[in-house]
């Protein structure tokens, strides 16, 4: 048992798996709701560095401020969304990504309470004992299944059926007086704070958090998981990470044996691969590769 | 008779200088099914537009009375007057893309304790207690895919009245709502709403450019031009009006 995953491939599941729940998470907040969120990394990184904060410099007990850091994300976004989200998508992509950076610089420039450049201290897991990555790497599966396992049932839910409605023609929803505003802000908070709880989860896997971390490429990774996999879907998230964050981060990483002179070009590769994939799933399957549309109610 | 009542004083809307909407003194919803007539680009859709709150108005005072409850809409959100029972129909076909017929019947019924982030069970709930009001749509009206997607303009136009109509509207404002209809379907959606007013005491207005269904099924008509209310009373008194007929049925559609 012991030796069944090195650290290392702990790690990287470990990885993987919040990306799938990153992913899912953006499939409640895009796909179905039609928010445009290219903020992911900072709603991560705000969870995970307010987390390594109240743990360590406020010396506050793990799950306290695990509970906080969560807390203070859904602040965060539900201040932001308060702004944004009767925005039209445009402005909303660009006022999250411009979020993100300022939470990135702001970790970067804090010292006095992030450490900077230098990075925060050493974020334990949160159980002890030889097996504790292992420990975590359990807790962020059952967390990522329920998120999936949440998005399935909301899609056929009513509130699931009045975010598409919102996404297709707000408008319209308003129009037979749903309070559209009020539904996009609650959706917005409780899903970016799931990507704080992983952002904080995040932080024990990572254990040195560095500005570095925070950079838009997470944000970038997850959109095109999402639009590989298919952004309508409960399992779009999860399949479009399978193909990329998978098999790069995990296999070819992991297991593949490779010349240590290519080592530098194995990033390139990887985004540009990344880059030509999502062109043809846009062009070939615009819809990702679950496809279009969910089966309407077909009987009462 | 019904209860309800909209007044609007000095409501004016002006687009680029232009006034498309200069409404004095105007009370709507006296007489049960009123109709609102006048030849194309009067100012008809945007005064629904005013009422409801999808347009802001530049100035002006909006009322909506209900069962002796008076509420000042000027200013107030679409889905707000929505919610207080004030509802429009739409002139121009309007639909929730990816939500099938019973989807769109099923959004308009719900109610809003049951459509929570964490009601993740709520549906079979919905569904029992919403199948005798869609049932009642589904019989009266034609769908050749209930189960599935409405497929051609009438059925999205159809669609866009019965989501309204389930949602027991007190006042039910339609915007030209027979176009693209055949004739036995709008007989029907006709025969429905006067059900409506009568029996649950729904205020009704009436846009339409076909003025039989006008003559027949209103009892009170409004008539505006250029953005103002420029006549108003019952068909026979509309009808013989020498104004109406110049401005109006004088442009060889009557
Ligand atoms: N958003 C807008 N911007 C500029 N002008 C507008 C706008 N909306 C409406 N108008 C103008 O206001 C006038 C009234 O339009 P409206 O749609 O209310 O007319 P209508 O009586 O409903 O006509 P129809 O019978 O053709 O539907 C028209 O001249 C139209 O061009
Ligand atoms: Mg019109």
């Amino acid at each position: 048992m012991i030796d069944l995953l090195s650290g290392y491939a702990i790690f990287s599941l470990s990885t993987v798996l919040v990306f799938v729940a990153l992913a899912t998470l953006l499939h409640l907040q895009f796909g179905l709701a039609g928010i445009v969120n290219f903020g992911v990394v900072g709603f991560w990184g705000l969870g995970m560095y307010a987390f390594g904060i109240l743990l360590l410099n406020f010396q506050l007990p793990y799950f306290v401020a695990l509970i906080l850091a969560v807390a203070i994300v859904a602040l965060v976004a539900f201040v932001l969304g308060w702004v944004v989200l009767d925005l039209d998508s445009q402005a909303q992509l660009v006022a999250t990504l411009a979020f993100a950076a300022v939470i990135a610089d702001l970790v970067t420039t804090e010292k006095w309470l992030t450490k900077g450049v230098v990075g925060l201290g050493t974020v334990p897991h949160p159980f002890g004992g030889a097996q504790s990555a292992l420990w975590l790497l359990l807790i962020l599966l059952v967390l990522t299944v329920g998120v999936i396992v949440y998005a399935r049932l909301l899609g056929r839910s009513p509130f699931g059926r009045l975010l598409a409605a919102i996404r297709d023609n707000e408008v319209l929803a308003r129009n037979l007086g749903k309070d559209t505003s009020r539904a996009k802000l609650i959706f917005f908070t409780l899903t970016s704070a799931g990507m704080g709880l992983f952002g904080a989860l995040s932080a024990p896997v990572r254990q040195f958090l560095t500005p570095d971390l925070l950079g838009p490429g997470v944000t970038f990774s997850v959109w095109i998981a999402l639009i590989v996999g298919g952004k309508r879907w409960p399992l779009g998230g999860l399949l479009g990470v399978l193909l990329t964050i998978f098999v790069f981060d995990f296999l070819i990483e992991t297991y593949l044996r490779v010349p240590s002179d290519w080592a530098q070009i194995i990033p390139i590769l990887k985004l540009m691969l990344y880059g030509v994939t999502l062109v043809l799933v846009l062009l070939f399957r615009p819809f990702g590769l679950l496809g279009d549309r969910r089966q309407p109610t077909s009987h009462l | 008779m019904s209860n309800n009542q909209i007044t609007l004083k000095g409501v004016k809307k002006s687009y680029g200088g232009r006034v498309v909407s200069d409404i004095a003194d105007l009370a709507l919803g006296r007489h049960g099914v009123e109709g609102l007539i006048g030849p194309n680009g009067a100012g008809k859709t945007t005064l629904m537009s005013l009422i409801t709150g999808k347009i802001s108005a530049d100035a002006g005072e909006i009322l909506f009375f209900e069962n002796g409850n008076r509420h000042d809409i000027s200013g107030k959100k679409l889905d707000a007057v929505a919610r207080l029972g004030l509802v429009r129909t739409n002139q121009r076909i309007q639909d929730f893309e990816s939500l099938g017929i019973l989807d769109s019947m099923l959004l308009s019924v719900v109610q809003p304790a049951q459509e929570t982030v964490l009601g993740l069970f709520a549906e079979t709930a919905l569904r029992q207690q919403a199948h005798p009001a869609i049932n009642r749509y589904l019989e009266a009206f034609r769908f050749s895919d209930p189960g599935g997607y409405a497929l051609s303009a009438g059925e999205k136009k159809l669609l866009d009245i019965i989501r309204c109509l389930l949602l027991k509207p007190k006042f039910l404002l339609m915007d030209e709502p027979t176009v693209g209809l055949p004739q036995d379907q709008t007989d029907k959606v006709m025969e429905v709403v006067r059900e409506a007013a009568r029996d649950d005491g729904m205020s009704v207005v009436i846009i339409e450019h076909d003025l039989d269904l006008i003559w027949n099924v209103c009892e009170y008509i409004h008539f505006m031009a250029d953005g103002r209310i420029m006549a108003q009373g019952t068909p026979d008194e509309v009808r013989t009006s020498t104004m109406v007929r110049e401005k109006y049925m004088g442009e060889g559609d009557a």
